[in-house]
């Protein structure tokens, strides 16, 4: 060991000082970037963005099922579309959550782990640099993540299935290139939630500084925000939580686009980043970084407290999610029903061969009632639909009644399945004899809860 | 120029006071030993001066900038590390110290290479830093600590953990940058490698400074050292020491000589003995007189009134257990 060649003071080699803001908080972006690149959960997750869509539509191709419950579900051996978004559906629900969990969950709390806090903070960087850079650098591989996954299953559902267009919320058949727009954007949409579940995820890991709170905390709140939903008839609630803008999008799809639900939800991820970021920021710029014995090794017993106050935060929550004007009621449902059940009967129709002109419309009367104890809200409901037929001879018209099982979602969407009696089985044949999925035996739909 | 300057640092936990009104100036080129026992203060001072914790009362200025929070600009040309220097260990030695550069600004091409070379890392650079050994782990932020170009270097227990080759190869390198003008402040148990390198000293009891100075008024200040003697009649040369002023003497157990010296009276006994047509056959330096000053500031007995081997026993079962 010399010190031959070390630089002295002043001396030739000595470092540039002076650096901008800008550049140092890029100099710790890179080596964050570096860091998570490095990791084997994070390679592996890039592996499963890249390669479990295609596993995923394989799978679907060699069985005749379909994942009918998930919006166009129903449509995935049909439409690579649908394909890739049932599976932006799974992501938002859980795959985004795990994403910003294994991205942003164990930054902070890993530098606590390998005790390297004091080796970064001796360096030339600020806290507030370290901490932007950790930020970014999670929100960036958060995003490519997104866009693998994007990607993949656009191409898994292009290539295994084809694209052919989608049937939207409407009933309607889209044209391949609306289709492509609608998917492209819907993923673009999904950035938001996502980057409000990094946040989150990177507050527990301030807060905990405990790798398992961080990485399993956005789950486990994705898991209470999916039980939510299910309960509850007032808005309010359901639109505050975090992963409500997975559901925003949908409104883009209609035959009347709404964009309502787009704002607020999108408004309400900007909210959750901006809470979640500065509160990460007065936990951390207020700590000491000391060693040894303030060093928490991983343990169970934080990520158990954390689900004792997550159950305690959810229970207050279901007490809480009625409050707030009703966004499910039988008049919305049913005249959502009633216009998606027309345009579908129309489509049905097309795809036989007759002629349906474009916004002709049924005599259709849909009557739709909530099961169970309540009379709105999210869940199951049965939805009568009466259809008047004209006659030709003296009676005026014949009522014929389509029975559906609807399940409504919080945010508005819903599936609506009848049995085949009247409308026929999930496939059809077409005018050239192929067999093509019947539009009415599945109906997707979206109204607007606000 | 001073390097350091830390006035009136107070840093508590809790209920506990681990550094009190704590003073501290490091001149420029200076090699400055920080010396106490477990609990004295050292690392939190360390801690304090990185800006790793903020002090309840008190400043800190390096090299003539006052030093903020974590990542204070003050820190540019400070490197170090405080305890075990640690690093992600799943990376590669090579790669860790590329990440410190890349928060650095980036360093001239080949610093790394020649950083992993000065600490005899090389081969061993493209591993995994999770298999590395402490010592290994050591040079790793010593190289680290070289990227910087530092004019100011904090050194916490540097020499812990390597074999006496490479705490040797450490004190040289601390000489060689002391002599380019770079401070260092280096807090070590092995107070013997820290009396080859320092040039002066501060001794910290429980958060407070209790001596300061350099090493030439240690040594005059310093209490009595201890020596093994070896000579052609111990029980005459036993009977000598006891008539010189300064000198005390006596019996190991294992019935071998030994004396305990004030600075002065080392030359007298010598003497005397050779008067006495006593013959020295060996004089082995037991205590030094940074060990014995920093037994006496940090323990609670009289050094003075120790039997010489009981000093050095106590003096070595204390450093034996300093970190």
């Amino acid at each position: 060991m010399s010190a031959g060649g070390v630089a002295v003071p002043g001396g030739a080699a000595a470092r540039p000082s002076g650096r901008t803001l800008d550049q140092r908080v890029f100099a710790t972006y890179r080596t964050e970037l570096l860091k998570l690149s490095s990791q084997l959960a994070v390679r592996l997750l890039v592996l499963v963005c890249a390669v479990g869509p295609f596993a995923f539509t394989a799978l679907l191709r060699v069985q005749s099922g379909t994942p009918a419950d998930a919006l166009f579900g129903a449509y995935v051996h049909s439409s690579g579309f649908a394909v890739c978004l049932v599976v932006m559906g799974f992501a938002g629900a859980w795959g985004f959550p795990l994403i910003a969990g294994l991205m942003a969950g164990d930054q902070f709390a890993a530098e606590d782990r390998h005790n390297t806090w004091k080796t970064i903070l001796t360096r030339s960087c600020s806290l507030g640099e370290v901490f932007t850079g950790k930020l970014l650098a999670a929100a960036t591989f958060a995003m490519g993540m997104l866009l693998v996954a994007m990607l993949s299953s656009l191409l898994a559902g292009l290539i295994l299935v084809g694209g052919h267009g989608l049937v939207d919320l409407s009933g309607n058949l889209q044209s391949a290139g609306r289709s492509l727009l609608f998917t492209l954007v819907s993923w673009a949409l999904c950035v938001l939630p996502l980057l409000a579940y990094v946040s989150l995820a990177a507050l527990f890991s301030v807060a905990s500084r405990n790798g398992i709170v961080g990485v399993v905390g956005p789950i486990v709140i994705a898991l209470a925000t999916t039980l939510i939903d299910l309960i509850g008839k007032g808005v309010w609630v359901h639109v505050l939580l975090i992963g409500s803008a997975f559901g925003g999008m949908y409104g883009l799809f209609t035959a009347s686009p709404f964009l309502g639900p787009l704002l607020v939800t999108s408004l309400v991820s900007l909210a959750w980043i901006a809470v979640c970021i500065g509160a990460a920021w007065l936990i951390l710029r207020r700590r000491d970084f000391l060693a040894g014995s303030s060093v928490r090794a991983p343990t169970w017993h934080a990520p158990l407290r954390v689900v004792a106050l997550t159950t305690a935060v959810v229970a207050v929550l279901a007490v809480a999610s009625n409050l707030g004007p009703v966004g499910i009621t039988p008049q919305r449902l049913d005249a959502a029903i009633g216009a998606t059940f027309n345009d579908a009967s129309l489509l049905q129709q097309r795809l036989i061969g007759r002629i349906a002109p474009a916004g002709a419309k049924l005599d259709v009367q849909p009557f739709c009632n909530r099961r169970g104890a309540k009379s709105q809200g999210p869940g199951d409901w049965l939805c009568n639909v009466y259809v008047y037929l004209p006659q030709l001879k003296s009676v005026p018209f014949q009522r014929t009644n389509v029975e559906y099982d609807v399940s409504v979602r919080y945010d508005g969407c819903y599936k609506a399945q009848s049995p085949p009696t009247f409308i026929g089985g999930p496939t059809m044949p077409d005018d050239r004899g192929r067999s093509v999925v019947n539009p009415l035996f599945v109906v997707y739909g979206c109204f607007n809860v606000l | 120029m001073e390097a350091v300057t830390a006035t009136g640092l107070v840093k508590r936990f809790e209920s506990t006071t681990a550094v009190d009104g704590l003073d501290l100036t490091v001149q420029v080129g200076q090699v400055h030993g920080l010396l106490g026992a477990n609990g004295a203060g050292k690392t939190t001072l360390l801690r304090l001066l990185f800006g790793l914790i903020a002090p309840n009362a008190g400043s800190i200025t390096l090299l003539g900038r006052a030093l903020g929070g974590p990542g204070s600009a003050a820190l540019d040309h400070v490197a170090g590390f405080v305890e075990e220097p640690s690093f992600y260990p799943y990376l590669s030695g090579r790669t860790n110290l590329a990440l410190l550069a890349k928060l650095d600004g980036d360093v001239p091409a080949g610093l790394i290479g020649e950083a992993l070379e000065r600490v005899g890392l090389t081969d061993r650079a493209g591993s995994r830093v999770g298999g590395y050994s402490t010592g290994m782990r050591q040079r790793l932020g010593i190289a680290a600590a070289l990227l910087r170009t530092p004019r100011l270097l904090l050194l916490d227990e540097p020499t812990s953990g390597l074999d006496p080759t490479g705490a040797r190869a450490v004190a040289a390198l601390v000489r060689e940058l002391s002599a380019q003008g770079v401070a260092v402040l280096l807090s070590s148990h092995q107070i013997g490698e820290l009396e080859k390198v320092c040039d002066a000293y501060t001794v910290i009891r429980e958060g407070r400074v209790v001596w300061d100075g350099t090493a030439a008024q240690l040594v005059a200040q310093a209490p009595a050292s201890a020596y093994a003697l070896h000579t052609s009649d111990d029980d005459r040369a036993l009977q000598i020491a006891a008539g010189i002023r300064g000198v005390r003497a006596g019996r190991s157990p294992r019935g071998q000589l030994a004396v305990a010296v004030q600075p002065d009276g080392l030359d007298a006994l010598v003497l005397a003995l050779g008067d006495a047509r006593v013959a020295v056959r060996r004089l082995e330096l037991l205590v030094t007189p940074l060990e014995s000053m920093f037994f006496a500031l940090s323990g609670d007995e009289n050094v003075d009134e120790l039997a010489p081997y009981d000093l050095a026993e106590r003096v070595f079962a204390g450093a034996g257990a300093d970190s």
